[in-house]
């Protein structure tokens, strides 16, 4: 027996690559819908494996440090590393803002999360963990390496507020949850960053602080300077990164950091959950959404193409009836060319979506086992969407074949 | 030719299924988890290092004069203003005197009435002296009696006692007057030293607590950097380290200097130890007190051991580490790091010369990663 | 193949019911031999279609009895149980247009018959070919139906017809888009192949050109048939 299906693919196959491909390029999309939601999903993740922490010290009852904002002493750290299970302790700090690029033509600037990181060296929780080009972070003071997303170059100059960085190191996917690029910069230059006002603040504070006869009194000189540097302080950090012995779990260890220390603990998996199931829930279900949507269109598309070729050929179906030809061939016939068209449209989609996965501006996470499913969604989808032009073969009466 | 027209349609469709399927194929391999890591590799060399250390500090003075009354009082004047460049001893301000040249006027009156009573009890003293003498002699001649003598004695003791009171309380004056002058210069703040004055925190008429400031001064021989270092990386540092200083506001230009102390406090707030790096020639024009400055402290040379860069140094397990590539097979191997500088050379314990490491990598790796060595990893541009 | 041809005794049809039915067919008498090309005709609304629908099994008749080689098809009701293979393996078509797939190629064409009753495809293009050489159209073996003339076309379209050996062929206007010559070249085949195979064949026509080859002529009217004789005068 020969394959009807594909003597009439190959009769018409220009027809039916075009349409292929078509399809092609709408399951491509939906194949980078469901990227951009792994992608979100693996910028959750890399978050949390980046920063290389067990536990994540906040302050008590936020949901800090990335979903929320928190800050601690700077120094609560040493209380922590002194706990059990503990195997290092080390302060952080994150900080969403604009970074600028000053060193060509035109300055621009690039959404970034500023991470700060204790000068523990390489390796530390919070470094970043590898580098794509240049070098960590040697000095304790205006180094930065930034993520490669950010479009930064080594050698380039970065304003952070009132410094200027040079980037040392070029690190890939470092991104925080909402994908936008890191710059690592030593902790004591991003506390300023983000604790320190701006001059004008400073002096404003300093003139009210001047005027309240409190602080300025005429007997005791060096009160309003002591009052002044006191109100400057920036000692604060957003969490503190802790890692934990072999040996123990981390609810264990969190417990008494808890208890004691009166500060909120997250583990892993609380994080996690913090992250992905609360941060990203609206938008998953909006990509959700559209992927129910795409889905639909898909499966609309694929019917209506292999009805109209259905239509098309439907005095052949007659005929073929007429000379004896079983309903379960003429049916094999018009799911094996709306299968081989779902074949075509995914090869192609999953081709688009692999090249066109790197150029989009947020991350896109093609996964092998989400164009499994995606093959056999397509596969499912277009024998459903078969049906339709099936039910007519079928009804076909081969009587029409005969004239009048 | 009858079989043509199947057959370049059959071609055509292999030309289009064909690529398609290879596209694919590579798709599936190349990109997800199943494509190799893209790595670099760097050799491990035994090289010396020039460790350094970076901080960074305020300009400050060693020497900062704070110049105010020892008493409280209001300021009469003040002759110079911040930037000045004044000489030692030379007036910046004075004090309101307020009765103080009335009383010196009065203490020199007082003097010359106290002279005038020592003329007088000289001049009694001296009388009394002839007279004396003069019944001493009639008491040879047995002229007069020995009584009348020894009252002319004691009349001679009277006006010695009296002539010595006045001279005594012309001391006193003369040292009434010489405490009233000294109060007096005490209200001039003179320079104590050749300097700059820094601050002026006073207008005539404002009135001062004693020990507060009227006028800070510096001496510009004695500028420094006061440098804050990470206790963490200040391992070896010390005094006589050669140090270059770059001022923030001349960030193109490098100062030399030396470590002229490790403070023994350190801060325990900042976890920052402190230094003082004083300049080899102070630069000119002055930078200001309080400039921010950073300071690289470069360290004696470390003999040659292997070296790596440090952004091959991962964490896996706690464990500080790199990937050593051996017959295209990753390896963790842990390292202890002896010694590093400021160009991300790190010199380490636990590998060899000549082996290979991986420097950079696209992803985190793992022992089982696929790797595919290259010169760049994607994406950076050269 | 069994000597009797096909033969149709009373057959009605009634479309409808109550009030509203037609009678199509109010009894046919048809017998033709194997080896026989007999002509049906009729005008327009006669029945004839009725007929043919009846007779290639793609309708059910309302009554009579219908024999095909030596065998009861058709009594009150189908004997066979497989309709679509009755009307495979005994029943040859040959339209007005050749309706020929537009996806296979001749021999193709002609080979799915046998392939779709389980014949090997090799054995079934062997025969396909030997038909194509028979009917002389095998130089267009390879070819697609859209590559052939109207001839062509339907000298394939017999080819398959007859492909499958049938005891009957039902050929409905095999004539119509031809011209004289060609018509008569067609009925020339039909006639050849009738002998040869030892098939009855029914053409339904109304070509006035065809009418005298035919010895017997089956006119239908108002559902009934009468039987004549035609002129019978070959083809030259």
């Amino acid at each position: 027996m020969i394959s009807l299906a594909g003597r009439d693919i190959l009769h018409t196959w220009g027809k039916f690559v075009f349409t292929g491909i078509g399809l092609g390029l709408l399951i491509g999309v939906t194949l980078v819908m469901a990227g951009v939601y792994r992608g979100m999903v693996d910028d959750a993740m890399v978050l949390l494996d980046n920063s290389g922490a067990d536990l994540w010290v906040v302050q008590k009852d936020t949901q800090g440090p990335y979903a929320e904002s928190s800050s601690l002493y700077d120094d609560t750290w040493r209380g922590i590393a002194a706990m059990p299970g503990v195997a290092s302790a080390t302060d952080i700090t994150y900080l969403t803002m604009q970074v600028r690029a000053t060193n060509h033509g035109e300055p621009r600037d690039v959404r970034a999360m500023v991470v700060g990181i204790a000068p523990d060296g390489p390796g530390s929780a919070g470094w970043p963990p590898y580098l794509v080009a240049g070098r960590q972070i040697t000095r304790s003071h205006y180094e930065a390496v930034a993520d490669i997303a950010s479009g930064f170059k080594l050698g380039d100059t970065l304003q952070i507020r009132r410094n200027r960085y040079t980037v040392v190191g070029l690190t890939r996917r470092m991104v925080s949850s909402n994908g936008d690029p890191m710059v690592f910069i030593p902790l004591k230059d991003a506390q300023q960053a983000q604790f320190l006002k701006d001059n004008e603040a400073i002096l404003q504070q300093r003139r009210r602080t001047a005027e309240n006869p409190a602080f300025n009194r005429p007997g005791v000189p060096g009160l309003l300077d002591a009052v002044i540097a006191s109100q400057s302080t920036n000692n604060y950090v957003n969490a503190v990164l802790v890692r934990i012995k072999p040996g123990y779990t981390a609810d264990e260890v969190a417990a008494p950091i808890r208890r004691w220390k009166r500060l909120t603990v997250f583990t892993r998996a609380q994080m996690q959950n913090i992250l992905v199931n609360k941060l990203i829930a609206t938008a998953s279900r909006q990509i959700g959404m559209f992927m129910v949507i795409l889905a639909i269109v898909s499966a609309a598309i694929v019917a209506f193409i292999i009805y109209t070729l259905t239509m098309d050929k439907i005095r052949e179906i007659a005929v073929l009836k007429l000379i004896g030809t079983r309903n379960r061939t003429i049916a094999a016939m018009i799911m094996q060319q709306a299968l081989a068209l779902g074949l075509i449209g995914f090869a192609v989609g999953k081709i688009t979506a692999t090249f066109a996965a790197p150029l989009f501006p947020k991350f896109v996470l093609l996964m092998p086992g989400d164009s499994i499913a995606g093959f056999f969604a397509v596969m499912v989808i277009c024998a459903l969407a078969s049906v339709v032009a099936i039910r007519m073969a079928l009804k076909v009466d081969p009587a029409e074949a005969i004239g009048g | 030719m009858k079989r043509l027209p199947v057959q370049r349609r059959t071609l055509a469709l292999i030309a289009v299924i064909v690529p398609l399927l290879a596209l694919l194929v590579y798709v599936a391999l190349r990109s997800g988890p199943l494509a190799p890591v893209a790595v670099t590799v760097a050799q491990v060399e035994s090289q010396s290092i020039n460790p350094a250390l970076f901080g960074i500090g305020t300009v400050g003075a060693r020497y900062t004069y704070m110049i105010g009354p020892t008493a409280a009082g209001r300021v009469k004047r003040v002759d110079v203003h911040v930037g000045d460049r004044v000489s030692a001893g030379q007036l910046l301000a004075e004090m309101d005197p307020v009765d103080l040249d009335d009383r010196i006027r009065a203490q020199k009156a007082a003097i010359k009435q106290t002279q005038a009573a020592v003329g007088e009890a000289t001049a009694k003293q001296s009388f009394a002296q002839i007279q004396a003498r003069r019944y001493e002699r009639l008491l040879a001649k047995h002229s007069t009696s020995e009584e009348a003598v020894a009252a002319k004695h004691e009349e001679l003791q009277v006006a010695n006692a009296a002539l010595a009171a006045a001279r005594g309380d012309l001391t006193r004056t003369h040292a009434d007057l010489q405490a009233l002058l000294a109060q007096r210069a005490n209200l001039r703040l003179v320079a104590p030293v050749d300097g700059i004055v820094t601050q002026r925190d006073a207008a005539p008429g404002s009135t001062f607590v004693a020990g507060q400031a009227v006028v800070e001064m510096i001496d510009p021989q004695s500028l420094w950097v006061d440098a804050r270092f990470d206790q963490i990386q200040a391992v070896g540092l010390a005094a006589g380290q050669p140090a270059s200083i770059v001022l923030r506001s001349r960030s193109g230009k490098t100062f030399k200097g030396e470590v002229l102390r490790v403070d023994p406090l350190a801060d325990a707030v900042t976890e920052e130890t402190l230094a003082k790096i004083r300049f080899k020639h102070i630069p000119q024009p002055l930078p200001p007190i309080g400039e921010l400055a950073d300071v690289t402290v470069a360290l004696p040379a470390l003999p040659p051991r292997p070296t790596v860069p440090n952004a091959s140094l991962q964490r896996i397990d706690g464990k500080l580490g790199v990937w050593r590539v051996a017959a295209g097979k990753l390896e963790f191997v842990p390292v202890k790091v002896l010694g590093s500088d400021l160009d991300g050379q790190v010199q380490v314990e636990g590998l060899k010369a000549g082996e290979r490491v991986v420097v950079y990598s696209q992803r985190t790796l793992g022992a089982h990663s696929n790797i595919s060595i290259v010169d760049r990893i994607p994406g950076v541009s050269p | 193949m069994a000597a009797q041809g096909i033969r149709i005794e009373g057959l009605k049809k009634r479309y409808g019911s109550g009030d509203t039915a037609v009678d199509a067919l109010k009894g046919v008498d048809m017998e033709v031999a194997p080896g026989e090309v007999v002509g049906l005709v009729g005008p327009s609304g006669s029945g004839k279609s009725t007929l043919l629908k009846c007779l290639g099994a793609v309708i059910d008749p309302s009554a009579g009895r219908m024999t095909l080689g030596d065998a009861v098809i058709y009594d009150q009701g189908w004997k066979a149980r497989d309709l679509r293979a009755l009307r495979r393996d005994k029943i040859g078509f040959v339209f007005q247009a050749p309706y020929l797939i537009p996806f296979l190629d001749v021999t193709d064409n002609v080979a799915l018959l046998p392939m779709l009753a389980g014949v090997p495809n090799a054995e079934a293009r062997k025969r396909a070919l030997e038909l194509l050489t028979a009917l002389d159209v095998q130089h267009r073996a390879k070819a697609m139906p859209s590559q052939l003339s109207g001839g062509e076309q339907q000298r394939v379209a017999i080819a398959r017809g007859l492909v499958n050996r049938p005891p009957v062929i039902l050929a409905d206007e095999p004539t119509a888009p031809l011209d004289s010559k060609r018509a008569m070249a067609v009925i020339r085949i039909l006639n050849d192949m009738a002998k040869k195979y030892e098939t009855a064949i029914i053409v339904v026509t109304h070509d006035e050109k065809i009418l005298p080859t035919f010895k017997r002529i089956y006119h239908i009217r108002d559902g009934v048939t009468h039987e004549e004789a035609g002129e019978g005068r070959g083809f030259d």
